[in-house]
C-alpha cells in the first residue's frame, strides 16, 4: 500500500502527500510549483486555458497511447496517480521553441496570451497523435477538432487555424520521445501495481487494486465519493458547492478499462473514457460516434468516463438518452453481490439513481442494434460545439419488414425535457400499435412538460423534440 | 510578412506574466467579494460571525472602511461596496480576507444577510414608465424632420431590441496591492486605465495620488470591460493591503466576475423613417433607449456614441436622434468594444433592411443610394462634421465584386425554394466609425523615451497592452524613426509614476495617441542626435569623446538648438516613410549618416555613447493632443472625430430549419485602415473583432433571474464563439488608402470598427428568414442576439404559439 501519489511532471518524478494530492492540478502547478504557464479561467473545463498533456501508460487503447490534452483545473492531483504530465512551461527545448509555438508566433495565433498556452497544448496533443501515425500534414478539420475545447476571445481563431495548418510535422520533435522513457514506464507500472491510501484527516483518498477492496472500503466509509474522472465533481468542488474530502478512485483496477464486444453484446467498463468509447463504437454505430463528436471537449472526453456520465444522472447528460435508446443495462456491484438494472429503471428522480451507498457501477452493457433497425441521436445546444444540451434525443426502431411500414419495437428517449433522462413509453406503444407519425407527435407532447431555463424555453423544447421526431422518420424512411 | 506581437514568443511558452502569475509573497493574503443577490433592497442585517470563524479568515471589510466609498468615471455615484442599500444583484457588499483564496471563498458562503426588498426597475420599459433616467435625454437634430416625414411618399415604423454582451476577457478582474514604506501603495492591476485606477484607489483610501502607483504589465483581454470597472476591485485590494500592511491579491473567479461586472448596454430603439420609392431616406426619427444598470459608469458617453453612429454610412438629410439612458437595477453596464457605435449602426442597418424588404429591392441597392458622398454636399454628418476621406463607395463596390455578391444572392434564392433542411441568407453591410474620444479632454497622451548607453531603447506610455499589440506598433514606429530593428526597443509596463494623467486605452485610440506622443518624444532625441552626428563628421575620430572624455582634453560638442516643440506627428515627416529628418541626417539600419557622406556613417550605438559623453540628453518626454476636436455635447454639434475608420463585410449564413441553429458559411471583409503600421496585427484585430461581434449577434445570451442575478455566468452557460464557429471561408483584405493625413503616419485605428461588421451576420439571418412565405408583407422581428431559439421562433411562429 502506498501513501503517496506518484506521477511525472515534465520528466521529474513527484511523490505527493495529502496537501498536494487534495489540490486541483492547475492550482498545484501554479501555486505550489510556480508553473504559471497553465492558466485558470473558468475552473469548469469549458475553456481549455488550463490544458496540460497527460500520458497514462496503463491503458494503451487505440486513442490513448499518446500524451493527450486534459483540463488541469477540474482534475485532482490524486487522479493523476500513475501518469506522466507535460505542461506548456516545458515545451521549449533549451532556447528553441517547439514547432507548434513557432507556428503560433509567426501566424499571429496569440494576442493577449491568456488562452495561448492552452491552445499550444491542444495543438501539441494533435501533433503527437499525428506523429504516432507518421502523418505529414494537419488538415483544417483536424486543427479545428483538436482545439474545440479551447476558447479564444481575441483572434477570431483564423490565425490559430492557419498556425496549425502551417506546421511541418517532419520538423516536430515528439514530446513522448523527449519526456517519456522506458525507466519511467517501469516505474509507473510498478507504482500502478500498488493500491494507495492517503489520510490526513482533512483529506482521505483511497484507490484500491480490486473491486472487493473497493466494496469493503465503502462499507467502512459510506460517505465516500466515487470519483470517475471528476469532470463534474471537480467543477462542483471548484464552485465551492461541496468539498472533496473523502474520495475513492477506481483508476488502479485494470479490468474496468475494458471495452469489448462479444457476439453483439458490448460491455463498457467503468473507467472507459469517451475518447476510447468513441473510437470503439465508430464502426459499430457510426451515428453514435458522430453524436459524441459534439459531446464536450477533447480534453473532457480524454478524461471523462461513459459510466461517470450515466452515474452523474444529469437530466441534460448526453449519453443517458443514447443508452436508453440502446436498451442498455447497468451492472452494479455491492457487498451483497451483483445486480443488473435496465437503464430505464436506473434514473429515479432529479440526479437520483437506484444506486445505494456502498454500490459501484462496474460496467454497462447493451446489444448492438439488429440488422433491420434504425437508430439515431440528436443534440441541440446553444452553441453547436462544446456546449451542454438544451435537448438531446435518441430513437431506436426495430422494423417489422424491410419496407419500414411497421414497427416491431421502438425506444424513444430524450434529455433536457424532464428531471431525469426520459423514455417515451406511451408514444412507443402507440407507434407499435399504429405507425402514424402525426399520432406519435401528439403522444410525444403529452409525455413531457419541460421547464424554461437559461438553455431553452419550454415551448422551444416542445418544438425541437417534435422536429427531431419528424426528422428521424423522414431520414430513415425508404 | 509583419512582425509578430512583441511578446508572442513568451505568450506561447506561458512565460508572459499576468497579475495572478506574480509570485505569491510569504505574507500575502487573498480576498474575495461578497455580493448582493437582490436587485433592489435595504440591507437589514449582515452577520459575519460564522464567516469570521472559518479557517484561515483574517478579516472582513465593508464600505465603511473606505475613506471615500464613492467612485465613478463621469459621475461619482457608485459605492465601491454597498453599505445600507443594494441597487443590483451582484453589487459588492463585503471583502473577505483570508490566508488562501479557497478559504476566503468558503468563508464568504457563511455570511448571513437579510434584506428588505424594494421595488426594482428591471427593464428599459419599466424605467421609461417610472421615469428612471441617469440624465435628461439628449438630442441631435438636422433639417426639417417632421415636415420631411409628412412629405415622404412612404414611411415605416419599428423597433429593435438589443441585449447585453459580456466581455468574456479570459483573465477576470485581477489586482494585487503591495503596501510600501511610508504609507504608499503599489497596485498591479489588470486595467485599461491605470490613471483612473490610481486615482480611485487614492481617493478611496484618502491618500494623495503621489502615494499610489498603478502598474499594468498586460491584460488577458480587456475589450472595454477593464476601462472603468477594474478600479473598484483595485481599491478593495488596496484597502486590505493598507489596513493589514500585507500584500493582498484579489483575482475574481469567472463566475463572480460575470455576475458583478457590467456588460455592453442593452438598447431598445424605436424608429420612424420616411423614404422614397427608390429607397432614399428622406427623414428619420430614432429614439434610442439604453439600460445603464444601477449607476452611470460610462453609459452617457456610450449613448452619445450611439447617437453619433445612427447615420452609419448614410447621408440622411432630415434626422432627429434622441438618446435616453435608463437607470435600472442591473449591474452597471460599461464600455465594450465599439462603445455605443454598434447599437446605433444595428438600428440604421435594420431600417435599411426593412425599407428594402418593403420595396422588394436588394438591400445593397438601398445602401448605395443612401451612402455618404462627396457629390452634392452629401458628406456632412447629422452633427455637422464634414466626412473626409470617404472610402465607402469604393469599399462596397470592391467587396461586392470580390465576393460575387449578386451571383450568390441568386443562388441562395433558388436554394431556399428547394432545400427542406436549411435556409440561407446573405448580407453586405458597411461601417463608418468615428475615431477620437467624444469627450475632448481624453484625447491627450504622453510618452517617455529613454535611450540607454548601448543604444537600446525603452518606451513608456499610458497605453496598456491587452493583446491588441499597441506596444508592438508603438515600438515599431519609434524604432523605424531611429532606423533600428524593433528588437532594439522594449515598451515598458504602464506605470503611473512614469506617465501621469493618461487616458484609458480605449476608443481604439491607443496607438494613435500614445504612438504619436512616443514618436514626438523620439524626434526630440533624434533631432539632437542628428546635429551631433553632423558635427561629429567634422571631428577626427580620435578626438571623439569616447576616446577623450575621461581626460577632458577636447571641448564638448555643443548643440545649437537641442529643443523641438511639436504637436503634429506628421509635420516635418516624409509622408511616404513617415520619418522626420533633421540636419539632413538619415537614420537607417542601425547607422546614422549624411546622404552625401555615406562613408562617414556612424553606428547608432556609438552615436548614442558620444551623446552621453557630450552631455546630450538621450531621454525625452512628449505630450500629444488630438487637434480639432470641437464637439458640443449639449447642442450635439461639432467635429466629434479626427477621422473615420471604414469597412464593409459580406456574410452568408445557413439556418437549420429543424433547430434554428445559425451557421456562418462565408465572410468577406474589406477594411480601410489607412496605411497600417503592422498589417498582420491589424488583420488579427479585424478577425477577432468580427468573431466577437458574431457572438454578440448570435449565441451570446445573457440570462438573468427575476432579481437580475446573472445565471449564465460561465462558459458552460454563456456561449462565446468556438473555433468551429469561425466561417469556413473567411477572407480579410485591406483597402489601399494612403490619404489619411489626419493621423500619425497615415494610419487608422482598428480596435473597434470591425466588430460592427458582424452586424452583417445578423442582417443575413434576417435576410434568410424574410424569404419564408409568411414574411412577404412583414419584416421578421428577431432581436440581437439571434439565438437558435429566436431564429426558430421567427421561422415557425405558429408552432411556438401552440406551447406558449
Amino acid at each position: 500500500m502506498r501513501n503517496k501519489i506518484v506521477f511525472y511532471l515534465n520528466g521529474t518524478r513527484k511523490e505527493l502527500g495529502a496537501t498536494q494530492a487534495s489540490m486541483m492540478l492547475a492550482d498545484y502547478l501554479r501555486y505550489d510549483q510556480s508553473l504559471t504557464g497553465t492558466k485558470i479561467v473558468c475552473a469548469e473545463g469549458d475553456c481549455g486555458a488550463c490544458s496540460v498533456l497527460r500520458y497514462f501508460p496503463h491503458i494503451k487503447g487505440v486513442d490513448n497511447d499518446n500524451y493527450l490534452p486534459v483540463n488541469s483545473c477540474i482534475t485532482l492531483v490524486s487522479q493523476l496517480d500513475g501518469s506522466s504530465l507535460v505542461t506548456v512551461d516545458a515545451l521549449k527545448n533549451k532556447d528553441q521553441l517547439h514547432e507548434v509555438q513557432k507556428a503560433m508566433v509567426s501566424c499571429h495565433g496569440s494576442q493577449c496570451g491568456f488562452c495561448t498556452p492552452g491552445f499550444v497544448i491542444a495543438l501539441t496533443g494533435l501533433v503527437e497523435e499525428k506523429l504516432s501515425r507518421h502523418e505529414k500534414k494537419i488538415t483544417t478539420c483536424e486543427a479545428k477538432n483538436s482545439m474545440t475545447g479551447n476558447l479564444c476571445r481575441c483572434t477570431g481563431y483564423k490565425p490559430i487555424i492557419e498556425a496549425a495548418e502551417s506546421i511541418d510535422l517532419s520538423q516536430c520533435e515528439s514530446i513522448k520521445k523527449r519526456f517519456y522513457s522506458e525507466q519511467q514506464e517501469v516505474d509507473l507500472l510498478r507504482v500502478f501495481s500498488e493500491s494507495v491510501e492517503i489520510n490526513s484527516g482533512d483529506f482521505h483518498f483511497f484507490a484500491p487494486k480490486t473491486l472487493t477492496d473497493a466494496i469493503e472500503f465503502l462499507k467502512v466509509y459510506p460517505d465516500t465519493r466515487i470519483l470517475g474522472s471528476g469532470t463534474d465533481l471537480g467543477v462542483v468542488h471548484n464552485k465551492r458547492k461541496t468539498k472533496l474530502t473523502k474520495v475513492m478512485s477506481l483508476h488502479l483496477i485494470t479490468k474496468l478499462y475494458d471495452v469489448s464486444e462479444d457476439q453483439g453484446v458490448v460491455t463498457v467498463g467503468a473507467r472507459v473514457t469517451h475518447t476510447e468509447f468513441r473510437h470503439f463504437i465508430k464502426k459499430r454505430i457510426p451515428d453514435f460516434s458522430k453524436y459524441l463528436d459534439i459531446f464536450a471537449s477533447p480534453q473532457i472526453k480524454n478524461l471523462g468516463t461513459i459510466v461517470g456520465n450515466i452515474a452523474n444522472a444529469s437530466p441534460i447528460g448526453d449519453t443517458p438518452p443514447a443508452f436508453l435508446a440502446l436498451r442498455a443495462e447497468v451492472v452494479i456491484l455491492g457487498h451483497k453481490g451483483e445486480r443488473i438494472v435496465p437503464m430505464d429503471k436506473f434514473f429515479l428522480a432529479y440526479r437520483k439513481t437506484t444506486l445505494i451507498h456502498g454500490e459501484i457501477i462496474t460496467h454497462i452493457r447493451f446489444n448492438l442494434p439488429e440488422k433491420n433497425s434504425s437508430i439515431k441521436f440528436y443534440k441541440y445546444s446553444n452553441r453547436k460545439d462544446l456546449d451542454i444540451s438544451a435537448v438531446n434525443f435518441a430513437i431506436h426502431v426495430d422494423w417489422d419488414g424491410n419496407d419500414k411500414k411497421k414497427i416491431k419495437d421502438i425506444t424513444i428517449a430524450a434529455g433536457g425535457v424532464a428531471a431525469t433522462p426520459l423514455r417515451f413509453i406511451k408514444t412507443e406503444e402507440a407507434l407499435k400499435k399504429n405507425f402514424n407519425i402525426d399520432e406519435g407527435v401528439k403522444e410525444l407532447h403529452g409525455e413531457f412538460k419541460p421547464l424554461s431555463d437559461l438553455r431553452a424555453s419550454s415551448a422551444y423544447r416542445h418544438v425541437l423534440l417534435e422536429n427531431y421526431f419528424r426528422k428521424f422518420f423522414s431520414e430513415v424512411s425508404v | 510578412m509583419s512582425l509578430p506581437h512583441d511578446y508572442a514568443h513568451t505568450h506561447v511558452c506561458g512565460e508572459s506574466e499576468f497579475v495572478d502569475d506574480r509570485p505569491i509573497m510569504r505574507n500575502e493574503l487573498f480576498c474575495d467579494v461578497f455580493f448582493s443577490t437582490r436587485a433592489h433592497a435595504l440591507i437589514k442585517r449582515v452577520d459575519f460571525t460564522e464567516a469570521l470563524k472559518m479557517p484561515g479568515v483574517v478579516q472582513i471589510f465593508t464600505g465603511h472602511d473606505f475613506s471615500h466609498n464613492l467612485w465613478g468615471t463621469i459621475f461619482k455615484d457608485q459605492p465601491i461596496l454597498a453599505t445600507d442599500k443594494v441597487n443590483y444583484a451582484g453589487e459588492g457588499i463585503a471583502i473577505v480576507l483570508a490566508e488562501s483564496f479557497e478559504e476566503a471563498q468558503r468563508a464568504k458562503e457563511k455570511i448571513i444577510i437579510e434584506y428588505t426588498d424594494l421595488a426594482p426597475v428591471m427593464s428599459i420599459s419599466q424605467a421609461k414608465k417610472s421615469q428612471s433616467f441617469i440624465i435628461p435625454a439628449r438630442k441631435i437634430e438636422r433639417g426639417k424632420v417632421d415636415e420631411a416625414m409628412k412629405e415622404s411618399p412612404l414611411t415605416l415604423e419599428g423597433k429593435i431590441i438589443i441585449q447585453g454582451h459580456d466581455h468574456f476577457y479570459l483573465e477576470s478582474q485581477a489586482s494585487i496591492a503591495y503596501p510600501l514604506e511610508d504609507g504608499q501603495i503599489e497596485i498591479h492591476s489588470s486595467s485599461q486605465h491605470p490613471t483612473e485606477t490610481q486615482h480611485v484607489v487614492a481617493h478611496a483610501l484618502g491618500l494623495p495620488d503621489k502615494d499610489v502607483v498603478c502598474v499594468v504589465k498586460r491584460m488577458g483581454g480587456g475589450f472595454g470591460g477593464k476601462e472603468s470597472q477594474a478600479a473598484p476591485f483595485a481599491a478593495m485590494a488596496a484597502l486590505c493591503a493598507m489596513k493589514l500592511k500585507r500584500p493582498v491579491r484579489l483575482c475574481l473567479t469567472k463566475d463572480d466576475d460575470m455576475i458583478m461586472t457590467g456588460k455592453r448596454n442593452p438598447f431598445e430603439n424605436e424608429y420612424k423613417v420616411g423614404f422614397s420609392q427608390d429607397g432614399k431616406i428622406q427623414s428619420l426619427v430614432v429614439n434610442l433607449f439604453s439600460d445603464a444598470g444601477a449607476y452611470a459608469d460610462l453609459s452617457t458617453s456610450i449613448m452619445e456614441r450611439a447617437m453619433l453612429h445612427t447615420d452609419n454610412a448614410y447621408f440622411i438629410p432630415n434626422i432627429r436622434v434622441t438618446g435616453q439612458v435608463c437607470r435600472t437595477n442591473h449591474h452597471s453596464h460599461t464600455a465594450f468594444r465599439g462603445f455605443g457605435g454598434p447599437k446605433g449602426v444595428a438600428t440604421i442597418e435594420k431600417i435599411i433592411e426593412e425599407i428594402s424588404h418593403s420595396l422588394k429591392k436588394d438591400p445593397i441597392e438601398v445602401r448605395k443610394i443612401n451612402l455618404y458622398s462627396d457629390v452634392d454636399n452629401k458628406n456632412i454628418t447629422h452633427y455637422g462634421q464634414v466626412f473626409k476621406n470617404n472610402c465607402l463607395g469604393r469599399l462596397i463596390h470592391d467587396l461586392e465584386k470580390k465576393c460575387d455578391y449578386k451571383k450568390r444572392r441568386l443562388e441562395i434564392e433558388v436554394f431556399n425554394k428547394t432545400d427542406k433542411n436549411f435556409l440561407r441568407g446573405i448580407s453586405l453591410t458597411p461601417v463608418k466609425f468615428g475615431i477620437s474620444f467624444t469627450t475632448r479632454f481624453l484625447n491627450q497622451g504622453n510618452a517617455l523615451v529613454l535611450i540607454h548607453n548601448d543604444g537600446s531603447v525603452q518606451i513608456s506610455t499610458g497605453a496598456t497592452e491587452m493583446g491588441q499589440g499597441v506596444n508592438a506598433r508603438i515600438s515599431e514606429m519609434v524604432t523605424s524613426e531611429l532606423g533600428l530593428a524593433r528588437s532594439a526597443a522594449r515598451v515598458m509596463p504602464t506605470r503611473t509614476d512614469k506617465n501621469a494623467n493618461t487616458s484609458p486605452t480605449a476608443a481604439s485610440s491607443g496607438t494613435d495617441i500614445n504612438g504619436a506622443a512616443a514618436l514626438l518624444a523620439t524626434r526630440k532625441i533624434k533631432k539632437r542626435l542628428s546635429e551631433l552626428a553632423l558635427k561629429l563628421m567634422d571631428i577626427p575620430k580620435e578626438k571623439w569623446a569616447s576616446k577623450t572624455a575621461g581626460l577632458g582634453t577636447e571641448p564638448e560638442v555643443e548643440l545649437t538648438d537641442p529643443y523641438l516643440n511639436e504637436n503634429d506627428p506628421n509635420k516635418g515627416a516624409d509622408w511616404k516613410s513617415g520619418k522626420a529628418t533633421y540636419f539632413d541626417m538619415v537614420f537607417e539600419e542601425g547607422y546614422v549618416f549624411h546622404p552625401k557622406h555615406r562613408d562617414k556613417k556612424i553606428e547608432f550605438k556609438y552615436l548614442v555613447l558620444e551623446a552621453y559623453l557630450n552631455r546630450v540628453s538621450l531621454s525625452d518626454y512628449s505630450f500629444y493632443k488630438i487637434p480639432g476636436i470641437e464637439f458640443n455635447k449639449m447642442t450635439g454639434e461639432g467635429d466629434a472625430f479626427l477621422y473615420y475608420t471604414q469597412g464593409t463585410a459580406c456574410t452568408e449564413v445557413s439556418l437549420d430549419r429543424i433547430s434554428g441553429e445559425v451557421k456562418v458559411l462565408r465572410t468577406d471583409i474589406l477594411m480601410d485602415l489607412g496605411r497600417t503600421v503592422n498589417e498582420d496585427l491589424d488583420i488579427g484585430q479585424v478577425t477577432g473583432a468580427y468573431i466577437q461581434g458574431l457572438g454578440w449577434v448570435t449565441t451570446e445570451n445573457l440570462f438573468y433571474n427575476d432579481q437580475g442575478l446573472l445565471l449564465s455566468h460561465a462558459p458552460s452557460t454563456y456561449k462565446i464563439p468556438n473555433i468551429q464557429d469561425t466561417p469556413r471561408i473567411f477572407n480579410v483584405e485591406l483597402l489601399e488608402n494612403d490619404e489619411n493625413y489626419a493621423n500619425v503616419r497615415g494610419t487608422k485605428a482598428v480596435g473597434e470598427p470591425p466588430l460592427l461588421l458582424a452586424i452583417s451576420a445578423w442582417t443575413a439571418v434576417n435576410d434568410a428568414i424574410k424569404q419564408l412565405p409568411h414574411y412577404i408583407a412583414y419584416y421578421p422581428e428577431v432581436r440581437i442576439p439571434a439565438t437558435s431559439e429566436n431564429v426558430l421562433r421567427a421561422m415557425m411562429p405558429e408552432r411556438f404559439k401552440e406551447w406558449e
